[in-house]
């Protein structure tokens, strides 16, 4: 593709990764695939080896990433929207946490340079398992016809308006909610992926053609590989934040 | 143990180096435009039993050659990649769920009531300290009031014995001293008697001399009488 005189690959190029096994088979594995190999290697070595000596008084490597992990998830998320009774969610955030975390991350690993959620189908299964878990909690704890009740009709509300604000609950809680989910995430991914991408093949082409030309899009790709590195933790924690805000909504409905 | 924790430690970086090898350079991509283009051309010529041209002007094969610049919708996802995907979240929940988040959280707990404990008989010990020192000195005041005590009865034996000691010296003083004076008077008198006689002797002896060699006895009487009071009051 040549967008002004540079040889810009088509977009589908750089997200799409031919099979390396079970070429063409519904189970095959690509890159794709194999960064959400790492993500889950790298979590488990990170905890496993933490939580395999528990005799240090004071955490260091492994163990202190491993704990500070913990500690950030339980006071900056399920502290902060679920309360005490959200601890039961724990593993299930700190494991959402850093798989969406590495996955990500490998954005900006030399080599190769791919966010496995610019793919969209980790983010959707996640948003689909997010979405199943808060209906659940909140019929178990609300009962069905509470749990609808409060959250179709909102408390506080002006009958009147619960024309509007029932139809609009319905979509936004049942329909929107995991798409807006998955969607957040992927497309974050996507559009960082596509700035690295653009800065590096502009600073290739300006290399090629002058050599200084090079500097300003190649300080520019250094700066963004920096905030690809914010964006990666930050949608990661978004993604888990609001995973824990929705399931706190299902377990303590409006008054 | 560690050489368990040195394998666990390579296999993130073998990890790495497999998904590096196996991944190709970074600008890999999928099928090409012209490879899309060329295959379904070549059906279309086969079907067309080596019609080129036939195979060429057919519409349905343009259609079908006009989606090979169709690029694939980027946001359906793989099945693929849905099942891997998925599987690997779900085996990593298992992991964590079951091993990596107890035994990590559960050293963090026990971290955290080893600190609570060790603070807490820390505060005891202070406690404990503090009454002990409140009791040190409580026992040091009662002593330092004692001591006090002490010297001030002392101080007021030692003032009364002082006084005591002074009145009755100078009540010997003064019992020795008009012992004295007596003794002195008594000896006075006893002198001046002494003296009286013994000038009496002497004048007698001398008036026997006078009396041997004068002529007139009542002048040598009053010379002689003279003569003792003279004496008298020379020693009074």
């Amino acid at each position: 593709m040549n967008v002004l005189a540079l040889d810009f690959p088509p977009v589908s190029h750089l997200f799409e990764w031919p099979d390396i096994f079970f070429n063409g088979t519904f189970y095959a594995i690509n890159k794709t695939v194999l960064i959400y190999f790492a993500a889950v290697i790298l979590t488990s070595i990170i905890f496993l080896v933490a939580g395999r000596k528990q005799t240090s008084m004071v955490p260091a490597g492994m163990q202190h990433v491993a704990e500070s992990g913990i500690n950030f998830i339980e006071e900056s998320v399920v502290m902060e929207t679920i309360g005490p009774e959200g601890k039961k969610f724990m593993p299930f955030l700190t494991t959402m946490f850093f798989f969406i975390l590495f996955s990500n991350i490998f954005e900006v690993i030399p080599g190769i340079q791919f966010p496995a959620n610019s793919r969209m189908a980790v983010p959707i299964t996640l948003a689909l398992v997010v979405w199943v878990i808060y209906n659940v909690v909140g019929i178990k704890s609300q009962g069905l016809g509470g749990y609808l009740k409060n959250s179709l009709f909102p408390p506080g509300v002006p009958k009147a308006l619960y024309l509007i604000v029932t139809p609009i609950e319905l979509v936004s809680t049942f329909v929107v909610r995991p798409f807006s989910l998955a969607i957040r995430l992927w497309a974050n991914m996507v559009a960082g992926h596509l700035l690295l991408v653009t800065f590096a093949v502009l600073s290739a082409a300006l290399w090629d053609a002058t050599y200084i030309g090079a500097a300003a899009p190649f300080a520019m790709l250094v700066m963004m590989t920096g905030f690809e590195i914010l964006v990666s933790v930050l949608q990661a924690f978004i993604f888990t934040i609001l995973t824990a805000v929705y399931i706190g909504g299902s377990l303590h409905p409006a008054h | 143990m560690s050489k368990l924790r040195n394998r666990l430690l390579v296999a993130p970086l073998l990890a790495v180096l497999g998904l590096v090898a196996l991944a190709g350079p970074a600008s890999a991509s999928g099928e090409s435009v012209g490879g899309c283009m060329a295959e379904l051309f070549t059906e279309a010529i086969e079907e067309a039993h080596g019609d080129v041209a036939h195979a060429a002007h057919d519409v349905a094969v343009q259609s079908a050659l006009e989606k090979c610049f169709e690029a694939p919708s980027p946001i359906i996802p793989e099945v693929n990649e849905i099942i891997w995907g998925g599987s690997a979240f779900l085996i990593l929940f298992v992991i964590m769920a079951k091993k990596g988040f107890p035994a990590v959280k559960g050293a963090m707990d026990a971290r955290a009531d080893k600190i609570r404990d060790d603070l807490d008989a820390a505060d005891q010990a202070k406690t404990d300290a503090q009454s002990v020192k409140t009791d040190y000195e409580a026992q040091l005041a009662d002593a330092k009031a004692e001591s006090s005590r002490i010297i001030n009865e002392a101080r007021v034996t030692a003032d009364q014995l002082k006084a005591d000691l002074a009145v009755q010296a100078e009540a010997s003083i003064a019992e020795m001293r008009e012992r004295a004076a007596a003794d002195v008077e008594s000896s006075r008198q006893q002198a001046i008697a002494d003296l009286r006689t013994e000038v009496a002797s002497i004048a007698l002896g001398a008036a026997e001399r006078v009396v041997q060699s004068s002529l007139n006895a009542e002048v040598h009487g009053n010379l002689i009488d003279a003569y003792i009071d003279e004496v008298a009051e020379n020693n009074g």
